[in-house]
């Protein structure tokens, strides 16, 4: 289940693929050496396929003494096969050999696995006294006088001691590993680490480049057809309204009692038109997403402002007072100045529109939160974390609605009962091109509303962060 | 996850995602410190500037989980900082379980809620579906001051899909039961996808007592 490896680490798992491409041997052969001087005992590294990656041995007297004789020479050379081809599972392994002699072979392992061995020796076991008899019947020729000298040559290791020797040994190895393990990921991290970043950035210019043209290609597909129907149905219409105006103003000489009166109405329909005409297109720009906002930091004291002095001659005219509640050093929304204003004025407009005589409308900007993250949704302890933001408020003390009616105001052309229409006049567009345009910001609208007592709707947008 | 059936040895990544600073690097210190010795290789940090992870930090735990079984932990942490995407990208590869450790405090929400989307397009990026990764949330930092409630948190908890854990990982508070609870998820979601009790002849709940066993957490997370 390994992939394809050609690089001596699986950076995925951060593991060691083979000890021999990652240890310096150099170190290992150091590391060696100053065992060897230390202790005068031979000591060989091998990787877990059995190379052998470091190797400080001395050949003993008695191996030269055994070697000259056939069957010793034969005999040792078993021994030698069987100590490197032992494989400890685990715990270490002790190998005589019949010279008396014996190889302690011990599992290196690394971060849960083993990726090789050492053998230590050949040394005597400190109770050693005499040639043992394996020895004395390997070959005819052997001598028990030359072999006990040649034997008291070798190094000789209390088991305990050779326990510990071993113990010392691993520690160095593994830190050595540790180490050459560590340089290695980090330099092959780095790379990857480069080669991803440019891939990135590479894909990121792709995808940018072409989602670049594709949105202009279709946005001038969309600003022709937009322009079109616009220039089409506006130019007629913009006409029939100077016309009527002109007759109205009595330019083409004056007119009788009902005649004016048909003319009046002539332009009064021709500006619902127009102004029919013109949400309705905002509203197809909307469902298009052709929207783009252009978000910046706004001053929700100074948007309710502007919003009341272009309403205060209507409200003069209509007798309906109308204020602005908002501290003036509110965190600043974070959104398109137009929309938010279109937004604000549709409120105002429908408050306007609803409240009679001797009636109040308030807008009010307050500090708030905005929460979200949905319940059982992925994160949503993380997500469901308030963030700032402002509520604007626009409360009338008008003609209020009906609990039923309050989810339904939101869809296009809805309006609340036909007389009011005819009385109100207005398409049924307004609420719901405000809907989106929150929608659009992230904010959330909400309305609530009495019967005759009046309506406030509450819009919440994000307020721009200080701490980014 | 690595299986190599013939050595009866399981690999299994786990990743510590988060924010900057969120203290992904301290969890791992800790469970290092907490961890049996005979279970824990050396805690392996790759280039730090100023303490902060540059590329990542590496914990690997083994064991023999019964049933001749091998089982070798990797616990990782991504570097946290803004800029280090890519190599936060490349470490989530592979992950089969993932900690979100998020700072308590309450200006560090929004940095929260960018590194979690953050994961959630970085695994996107890398191919698995975020939903079906297992997952767990860890609020670290708790003895600071103005931290998000006890009560907010809980009561977010309730309706949350992944176990949410508390903790003071300066202190080792809440880490076991954190990566303990991430163990149980991965253990479980593993077993579904490769019927591992089948192939190993081990139960789950057997195997995640093996492992608190041989990690030394016995008395612990055992709710
Ligand atoms: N008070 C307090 N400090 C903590 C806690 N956990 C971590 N810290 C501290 O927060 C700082 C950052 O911790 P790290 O663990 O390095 O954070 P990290 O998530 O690894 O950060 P990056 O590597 O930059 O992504 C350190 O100074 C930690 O001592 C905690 O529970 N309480
Ligand atoms: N402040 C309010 N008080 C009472 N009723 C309201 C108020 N605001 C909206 N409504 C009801 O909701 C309906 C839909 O409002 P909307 O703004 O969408 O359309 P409109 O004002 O009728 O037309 P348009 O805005 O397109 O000129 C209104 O017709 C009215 O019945
Ligand atoms: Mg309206
Ligand atoms: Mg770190």
């Amino acid at each position: 289940m390994t992939q394809g490896q050609t690089s001596a680490i699986d950076l995925t798992l951060g593991d060691l693929a083979r000890l021999e491409e990652v240890v310096d041997r150099e170190a290992l052969s150091d590391v060696c050496r100053s065992f060897f001087e230390l202790f005068g005992l031979s000591i060989r590294v091998l990787s877990k396929d059995g190379t052998l990656l470091a190797d400080v041995h001395q050949e003993r007297e008695i191996c030269q003494y055994v070697n000259r004789l056939p069957a010793g020479a034969a005999a040792c050379a078993r021994t030698v096969a069987q100590v490197k081809t032992a494989t400890p599972d685990g715990a270490p392994v002790l190998l005589p050999c019949f010279t008396g002699g014996r190889y302690r072979v011990e599992p290196i392992r690394y971060q849960g696995r083993q990726v090789g061995r050492f053998v230590i020796g050949p040394y005597l076991p400190a109770e050693t006294r005499a040639v043992p008899r394996s020895l004395l019947e390997i070959d005819p020729g052997v001598v028990d006088d030359d072999a006990l000298r040649a034997l008291a040559e070798m190094p000789r290791v209390r088991p305990e001691t050779a326990g510990r020797l071993a113990a010392h040994f691993r520690k160095v190895v593994d830190l050595l590993l540790f180490s050459s393990h560590r340089a290695h990921l980090t330099s092959e991290m780095h790379v990857a680490s480069v080669r991803e970043g440019y891939r990135e950035l590479a894909e990121k210019t792709a995808n940018l480049q072409q989602a670049y043209n594709r949105l202009k290609e279709l946005d001038k597909l969309k600003s022709n057809f937009l322009a079109t129907v616009s220039h089409e149905l506006r130019t007629p219409l913009t006409s029939i309204i100077g016309y009527s105006e002109m007759l109205e103003a009595g330019i083409a000489g004056d007119l009788a009692g009902e005649q004016r009166e048909f003319v009046e109405t002539i332009r009064r329909k021709g500006d619902h038109l127009l102004a029919l005409i013109t949400s309705l297109l905002d509203l197809s720009k909307l469902e298009q997403g052709a929207l783009r906002l252009q978000r910046e930091p706004l001053s929700p004291k100074a948007l309710l402002d502007e919003i009341v002095t272009t309403f205060m001659p209507r409200a003069r005219e209509k007798s309906v007072s109308i204020s602005v509640d908002a501290a003036d050093d509110l965190p600043a929304v974070d959104g398109d100045p137009v929309r938010l204003r279109q937004v604000l004025s549709n409120l105002a407009d429908n408050a306007m529109k609803f409240t009679p005589e001797g009636g109040s409308i308030m807008l009010r900007a307050v500090e708030t939160d905005l929460v979200g993250g949905e319940d059982g949704e992925m994160g949503m302890v993380l997500m469901a974390a308030a963030r700032p933001a402002i509520r604007f408020e626009v409360a009338d003390s008008g003609a209020g609605m009906k609990q039923e009616e309050l989810t339904r105001i939101f869809d296009a052309f809805y309006q609340v009962d036909g007389s009011s229409t005819r009385e109100h006049g207005g398409a049924g567009l307004g609420l719901s091109i405000v809907k989106r345009l929150v929608n659009a910001h992230e904010g959330e609208i909400h309305v609530t509303s009495e019967v005759d007592v009046g309506t406030t709707f509450s819009v919440t947008l994000p307020a721009v962060e200080t701490d980014l | 996850m690595q299986l190599d059936f013939t050595a009866r040895e399981l690999t299994v990544k786990l990743v510590y995602y988060g924010p900057a600073l969120s203290g992904k690097t301290t969890n791992l210190q800790a469970i290092h410190k907490l961890v049996h010795a005979d279970a824990s290789g050396r805690l392996m940090t790759l280039e730090t500037r100023d303490d902060r992870t540059l590329f990542f930090d590496l914990l690997p735990l083994s064991f023999q989980a019964g049933a001749g079984l091998s089982v070798r932990l990797k616990l990782f942490t991504v570097p946290g900082q803004v800029i280090h995407d890519a190599t936060r990208r490349l470490v989530l590869q592979g992950a089969d379980g993932v900690v979100f450790v998020a700072d308590s405090q309450r200006a560090e929400t929004r940095a929260n809620q960018r590194a979690f989307l953050n994961m959630k397009e970085n695994l996107r990026e890398n191919g698995m579906q975020p939903e079906r990764v297992p997952l767990v949330i860890q609020f670290n930092k708790r003895d600071l001051p103005d931290i998000r409630t006890d009560d907010e948190i809980d009561a977010l908890s309730q309706k949350s899909p992944e176990p949410v854990y508390k903790a003071i990982a300066t202190r080792g508070t809440g880490v076991v039961e954190t990566f303990l609870g991430l163990m149980d998820r991965t253990w479980l979601h593993l077993e579904k996808e490769h019927g591992l009790e089948q192939k190993f002849d081990l139960e789950p709940s057997r195997f995640l007592k093996e492992v608190r066993h041989r990690l030394g957490f016995t008395r612990r997370g055992e709710s």
